[in-house]
């Protein structure tokens, strides 16, 4: 069945309803999306009543671009379902993630995306093992590794031959896109910096990251406690399922940062 | 001294034997000026029995015993390089009259001592034949000499292939100096008990199909021992043979060697740690190969291609800046340890210059091998390193006779002709 969807609020109607059955807008003009086709970028017009928030779309080359007036409840962002939409972005689920409202507080929630869902962190933040998060370009995975109990024999009674290697406590692995690993680095102590130059592990091409730019340790527990060193284009981690929204936060989806701005 | 009546060669007053040509030597003195400084468990007489009570008192160890057996003939073994350079042909030693035979060769009579040895009972005739190869042609016992021939005094011998493991062997000679193969049916003065043995050892001496051997190079880069390769297929594994029961890297069944006239084909029985040849020229490298270098267990893998998924989303990540592969050192079973990324033409890999560094591993070159890419193939070359560098054989391969190769923990070298 074809729907059409609601400028406002992202509802899905059926296409020959009038009004939005969600929250009221009128729908005349609104085309009708072929059934689980493609969607179309949607704007807000400046007659919409103000929101409780809005967010920011940040360009890197000309700062702040468009400005989603976050007025309904939810507010779904993909690349073809949803209010927000980003035909072009490959990196977007077609539907991504949910912005939406409880209890008077804005929340992000992750709609079973392929890439998830990144917030700026402000202060440390735990990450359990195998947790992702983005420093600059770089999408990095950080994970425990197993107390090493010796080699082994197999089945048939042989032991495998290994490179020799130092007892590590954590393995820090960069993610290429597309989903190849680049580069294992395994840390000799608790704790591993990153940054463009002078740290543990050094990304000198890539312009966005800073100098001396986020610091991960990992706990007696095997949780990991990321902080960042006051970098100028912060530390996301990947958010689990949901997590709140304060005014100034930066929220990355696929290749889309939004700065949240609560009034 | 002793001055070898057929080569010549300078000996200690104690030898019996040799130690340029195996020849045995005629006391320079009456036997009462034997040395004192003798073993004692040696027995002062008969002397003749002297090497063969070395032979049965030497320590049962495959190691000691073989290198007793080195010991007695260091110029007829190959020519050993500490650093595992490829070797070179076998060659007859550098002075001619090293090889004229001496009648005083005891034929088949050490191989008699064989049965004696305490772990022989246990051992795959397979697995000692290298322990009594070498020393056949030096270990002489006087109850077997035959009077009857009178010492050769002619300074150049015609020598003759071994067919086993082609080391050019004196005429004369009934075993090759090199692995023990009988070079000649036994005479029929020999007793009959040295036929039967001379049966057991070699049962096709008739036949001369391709034959070869893996030798085991010790970590000292001395021989530790050799395994006879005959024509058709030979399976190499934990169990099959003395030479092999102590690595515990090895798989029951882990590499079979199949000889004929073609050559010589490895092939992996899917073994759990393979089997890797030493490079000698560039190779090319495919996705998911392993080599190793130093103690260095280092797999290569491409970086695949962006492929969107089903629904059309492409999977996030760092922008890739060029990389073309990855370079993983594996330390563990389905364990990477650090990833290096590989981009630009060429990555040199060493322990002091290179791009990837092993400082920590002391058995890897300064700088030790390259791997390039040119049109979309990847290729890994040796860049004259101490130790080599050794590629996986992915399923099977062909490789020539002197390759040196890497099963379980040990090094081998493989001749055959």
């Amino acid at each position: 069945m074809s729907t059409k969807t609601c400028p406002n609020c992202g509802n899905h109607c059926p296409e020959n309803d009038r009004f939005c059955g969600q929250c009221g807008t009128r729908m005349d003009d609104v085309p009708v999306s072929p059934a689980g086709g493609v969607g179309k970028t949607m704007f807000f017009s400046g007659v919409q009543p103000a929101g409780l928030a809005k967010l920011v779309l940040v360009k890197a080359d000309t700062g702040d671009g468009l400005a989603y007036q976050l007025s309904g409840t939810e507010h779904v962002v993909g690349r073809s379902e949803g209010a927000i939409l980003f035909p072009d972005d490959p990196l977007l689920s077609p539907r991504h993630a949910n912005f939406f409202y409880r209890d008077s507080k804005l929340l992000v929630g992750d709609e079973g995306s392929t890439n998830g869902v990144f917030i700026r962190i402000h202060s440390p933040a735990r990450l359990e093992s195998g947790a992702a998060f983005l420093v600059g370009e770089q999408l990095l995975q950080i994970e425990a590794l197993a107390p090493d109990f010796g080699p082994q024999p197999d089945a048939e009674g042989t032991y495998f031959y290994a490179s020799p290697k130092r007892a590590s406590k954590m393995r820090l692995i960069q993610r290429l896109r597309g989903g190849d690993i680049g580069l294992i680095v395994r840390a000799r102590g608790d704790s591993i910096t990153l940054g463009r130059e002078g740290n543990d592990v050094n990304f000198p091409d890539d312009p966005f990251i800073s100098g001396r730019h986020a610091e991960l340790s990992i706990g007696p527990d095997g949780v990991f406690t990321i902080v960042d060193q006051g970098s100028k284009n912060g530390t996301f981690i990947r958010i689990v399922g949901e997590t709140q929204l304060n005014h100034g936060d930066y929220v990355f989806v696929g290749q889309q940062l939004f700065r949240v701005e609560i009034t | 001294m002793i001055t070898c009546s057929r080569c010549g060669k300078e000996n200690q007053d104690l030898y019996k034997f040799c130690l340029g040509c195996g020849a045995k030597l005629q006391p320079a003195a009456a036997p009462a000026a034997k040395p004192a400084a003798l073993p004692d468990a040696y027995p002062a007489t008969p002397p003749p029995e002297l090497a063969a009570a070395a032979m049965t008192t030497a320590p049962p160890s495959p190691e000691t015993f073989a290198a007793v057996a080195q010991a007695f003939v260091p110029a007829a073994a190959p020519a050993l390089v500490p650093d595992f350079a490829p070797p070179v042909a076998p060659t007859p030693p550098p002075s001619a009259p090293a090889s004229v035979p001496s009648v005083q060769i005891g034929i088949g009579s050490v191989p008699m001592q064989v049965p004696t040895r305490p772990n022989a009972a246990n051992s795959p005739v397979a697995g000692i034949r290298p322990m009594t190869a070498v020393p056949a042609t030096g270990m002489p016992m006087a109850s077997a000499l035959q009077p009857a021939h009178a010492p050769f005094s002619a300074p150049v011998v015609e020598t003759v292939a071994c067919p086993h493991c082609g080391k050019p062997v004196a005429a004369a000679f009934a075993f090759c100096g090199g692995c023990g193969h009988r070079m000649k049916a036994a005479p029929g003065a020999v007793g009959e008990a040295a036929i039967q043995r001379a049966d057991a050892v070699a049962p096709t001496p008739a036949r001369m199909g391709p034959r070869g051997h893996l030798t085991l190079i010790r970590p000292d880069g001395t021989e530790g021992g050799v395994f006879p390769l005959q024509e058709g297929p030979s399976v190499v594994g934990r169990g099959k043979a003395v030479l092999f029961d102590s690595d515990p890297y090895l798989s029951p069944e882990h590499v079979e060697f199949v000889l004929t006239e073609k050559g010589l084909e490895v092939r992996d029985r899917r073994s759990l740690n393979g089997v890797f040849v030493r490079i000698t020229d560039e190779e090319t490298l495919a996705s998911g190969d392993s080599f190793r270098i130093g103690q260095e267990l280092l797999r290569f893998d491409a970086i695949n291609p962006i492929t969107p998924l089903d629904d059309g989303t492409e999977i996030i990540g760092t922008p890739n800046p060029g990389y073309w592969g990855r370079l993983s050192v594996v330390v563990g079973r389905d364990l990477d340890g650090p990833a290096f990324p590989l981009f630009e033409e060429k990555a040199r890999l060493g322990r002091e210059r290179g791009d990837i560094l092993f400082p920590e591993d002391g058995y890897v070159s300064g700088a030790h091998c390259e791997l390039s890419i040119r049109d979309g193939r990847v290729f890994i070359k040796d860049l004259g390193s101490s130790n080599g560098t050794f590629l996986r054989v992915r399923e099977s391969r062909s490789v020539p006779s002197g390759s040196l190769m890497l099963m379980g923990q040990q090094l081998f070298r493989v001749a055959f002709k």
